[in-house]
C-alpha cells in the first residue's frame, strides 16, 4: 500500500496548467523529497492532496482510500505556506483549537508532546503574532503533528529561515521522520538539507512528474567523479580530454573527470605529460548537482 | 520506526462536535464576541436613554419612544421604513450580526487557519453549519444583552413598562430564532466573498439592514407575503405576536437556513478554499 498515489493528476488556473496530468507514488514510511523550480507545481500539488484545491481531473488516494475520505483526513497533518493560526491567541490556544477540532481526549497531554517536539515548551503561553518566523514554522509542524498524523505534508519548512532557525528545524525534521513513523512529504529548494533526510524523491517540472526515484536509485545514478588539482589546469585539461570523454574545468581552478573510477589511471596519463598532481580524490555528485544537470538536460530537450 | 496504521471514520455528530467545539473555543476567547455583546446593549440604551435629555437651549429632547418595549419591538408590523422609531428595535442585533460573522469567518481565511480545519476530517457541510450555529447563538446572545440594555436605559429614564408580557416574549423568542436564519444568510455571504474581506462586511451590512426588503414592501404594502423573507419575518416578530408569529419564524428561519446551507455547502464543495 503506498501513502499517496496520484494519477493523472491536473488543476488550471484561468487556463494555465499549474498540475499537469501528474503521476506521483509515495511509499508507506517514506520521506519524500519533492523537488521542483519556483512555480513548477509543488505547492498546488500539495494544495490538491490536503484538499485545499478542487482538481480539475484525476485521482488522489491517500493509504488506499479516496483523498476526501475523513477516516484518512483525520490522520493528515501539513504545513502549507504558513502556520494557519490566529494571530492574536496564544501558542497554546491556537494548538488548543486544532486539538478540539481533531477530537482528542488528552488534549493538554498532546499539546505539550508537540511543544516538546519542536521545543517549544517555554513559548507556549506567548501570542502566536509576536513569534519569530522560524517559531511560527515550528508552531505550524506542531499543529501538524498533532493528532498522531500518518502522513504529514510539509511546503518548504526551511524556507526564509536563518541558519539557527534552518539547523533547529532540520534537526526537528530528522526527529519527525526518524522517530515518529509516519510519511512525510517534504518540498525544498534548500536540497542540501533534503539529501540529509529523503528517501525518495519526486522531480516536478511545468506540472509533470518528470521522475520519481528512490534515495538509493539516486545514489545509483549519481555520476561519480575524479576531482584533482595540478598547476597547469589548461594543459592537463588537454591531456585528459584525448583520453576522457567529460572533463570540465571547475570553479576554484580544480578539474573534474566524470564517470571515470580510475584514479590510478588519470594520475598515470598526467605524469606521463609532464603534469604534477597536486590533489585527487573520488566523488559523487549531490542531489543540487544532480538536479540542476537534470533540468538542463529536459531544458535542452524542450528547445 | 514503523506503525501499525488504523483509519477509524469519525461520524458527522463526531466531526460536527470537533468543530462546534473549535468555534465556541474561539468565540469566548476572542474579545470580539464581548465587544459586540456590549455594542448590543449599548444601542437600545443610546436609543432610549435620549428621552428626556435636556437641550442646550432649555428644550427637552423628544424620546423615540413612551414604551420601553417598543425598543425591542414595534407595536406591528412595519415593513416599510415609517419613523426611525419604528425601524430602531431589536432586528439593529441581526446587522451588528452580520458584521460580527463577517469578522470571525474572514478570520479564518485571513490567518489561513480554514487550511488547518479542511486538511484534516472537517468537510464543508460542518463548515458552514458550525459558524451558522455559533453566529446564531452569538447573534441570541446580543438579543439578550439588547433586551437588557433597553430595559435598564427605560428605568433610568423612567419610561413605560406595560406589555402584552405573553406577545413580548413571543416576539423576542420568535426574533432569537430568527438568528439562525441570518447567521446562515452571513456564513453564505462570507463563503461566496470569502477572497474580499470588505465586500463581506459590505454585503452583510446590506443585507442585514433589510433595505431590498424595505424596498419591496414599499411597493406591496405592509403585506404578510414580506414574511417569507429573513426581515420580513423579523418584522413581523412585534408586540402584537401570538404562536402564529412563532411558528412563522421558525419555518422561515429553518427553510432560509437550509437553502443557505445547501448552497453554502455546493460552492465550498465546487471551489477552491481560498
Amino acid at each position: 500500500m503506498n501513502a499517496i498515489e496520484i494519477r493523472n493528476l491536473s488543476k488550471s488556473f484561468r487556463g494555465l496548467y499549474a498540475v499537469d496530468h501528474l503521476n506521483m507514488t509515495v511509499p508507506v514510511g517514506a520521506i519524500y523529497g519533492f523537488i521542483g523550480e519556483n512555480g513548477s507545481g509543488k505547492s498546488t500539488t500539495e494544495k490538491l492532496i490536503c484538499g485545499h484545491l478542487v482538481p480539475d481531473a484525476g485521482e488522489i488516494r491517500l493509504f488506499g482510500r479516496d483523498y476526501t475520505d475523513a477516516g484518512v483526513r483525520v490522520r493528515v497533518g501539513a504545513l502549507i505556506e504558513n502556520a494557519g493560526c490566529f494571530p492574536n491567541s496564544s501558542v497554546r490556544d491556537n494548538l488548543m483549537m486544532q486539538a478540539i477540532n481533531l477530537g482528542l481526549e488528552d488534549r493538554d497531554g498532546e499539546i505539550n508532546r508537540v511543544l516538546a517536539i519542536v521545543r517549544m515548551e517555554d513559548a507556549a503561553n506567548i501570542k502566536f503574532k509576536s513569534c519569530s518566523l522560524g517559531m511560527k514554522q515550528r508552531i505550524g509542524i506542531a499543529m501538524a503533528l498533532l493528532g498522531d498524523p500518518a502522513l504529514l505534508i510539509l511546503d518548504e519548512p526551511i524556507n526564509g529561515l536563518d541558519t539557527d532557525g534552518m539547523c533547529i528545524m532540520r534537526e526537528i525534521l530528522v526527529d519527525i521522520t526518524k522517530n515518529y513513523g509516519c510519511t512525510v512529504v517534504i518540498s525544498s529548494h534548500i536540497l542540501g538539507e533534503l539529501e540529509k533526510i529523503a528517501t525518495h524523491y519526486g522531480i516536478i517540472r511545468q506540472g509533470k512528474m518528470i521522475m520519481e526515484l528512490s534515495a538509493e536509485e539516486m545514489d545509483s545514478r549519481a555520476q561519480v567523479f575524479i576531482s584533482l588539482k595540478t598547476k597547469d589546469v589548461r594543459g592537463a585539461m588537454a591531456v585528459l580530454k584525448q583520453h576522457y570523454t567529460d572533463v570540465r574545468l571547475t570553479e576554484d581552478g580544480g578539474l573534474r573527470v566524470y564517470d571515470v573510477d580510475d584514479t590510478e589511471g588519470i594520475v598515470k596519463v598526467l605524469l606521463e605529460n609532464g603534469h604534477v598532481v597536486s590533489e585527487i580524490w573520488r566523488n559523487k555528485i549531490g542531489l543540487e548537482e544532480y538536479y540542476i544537470e537534470l533540468m538542463s538536460k529536459k531544458g535542452a530537450d524542450a528547445t | 520506526m514503523t506503525r501499525e496504521l488504523q483509519f477509524e471514520t469519525p461520524g458527522f455528530a463526531k466531526r460536527l462536535r470537533g468543530m462546534l467545539g473549535v468555534d465556541f473555543y474561539r468565540l469566548f476567547h476572542t474579545p470580539m464576541f464581548y465587544i459586540f455583546l456590549a455594542i448590543a446593549a449599548f444601542i437600545p440604551a443610546l436609543i432610549v436613554g435620549t428621552t428626556g435629555m435636556q437641550n442646550p437651549d432649555g428644550t427637552v429632547t423628544q424620546g423615540l419612544y413612551t414604551n420601553v418595549w417598543n425598543a425591542v419591538a414595534a407595536d406591528t408590523p412595519l415593513y416599510t421604513f415609517h419613523d426611525m422609531g419604528g425601524y430602531a428595535n431589536m432586528n439593529m442585533v441581526f446587522i451588528f450580526g452580520g458584521i460580527m460573522v463577517s469578522i470571525f469567518i474572514g478570520h479564518d481565511y485571513k490567518s489561513g487557519y480554514v487550511k488547518q480545519l479542511f486538511t484534516t476530517h472537517a468537510k464543508k457541510q460542518d463548515y458552514m453549519l458550525s459558524k451558522t450555529i455559533t453566529c446564531a447563538f452569538a447573534m441570541m446572545g446580543m438579543c439578550i444583552t439588547y433586551l437588557v440594555g433597553a430595559i435598564a436605559a427605560g428605568l433610568l429614564v423612567g419610561l413605560d413598562f406595560s406589555v402584552n408580557v405573553g406577545s413580548l416574549v413571543i416576539a423576542v423568542l420568535s426574533k432569537m430564532l430568527m438568528s439562525f436564519g441570518w447567521a446562515s444568510l452571513y456564513t453564505f455571504l462570507n463563503i461566496i466573498f470569502r477572497r474580499y474581506f470588505g465586500i463581506s462586511i459590505a454585503s452583510s451590512f446590506f443585507f442585514g439592514t433589510g433595505i431590498l426588503i424595505i424596498g419591496i414592501g414599499a411597493i406591496l404594502g405592509d403585506t404578510p407575503l414580506i414574511n417569507v423573507f429573513l426581515y420580513g419575518s423579523s418584522v413581523y416578530a412585534c408586540l402584537g405576536a401570538n404562536i402564529v408569529t412563532l411558528v412563522v419564524c421558525l419555518v422561515c428561519s429553518a427553510v432560509w437556513t437550509a437553502v443557505y446551507q445547501l448552497l453554502g455547502t455546493r460552492i465550498l464543495s465546487k471551489c477552491d478554499i481560498y
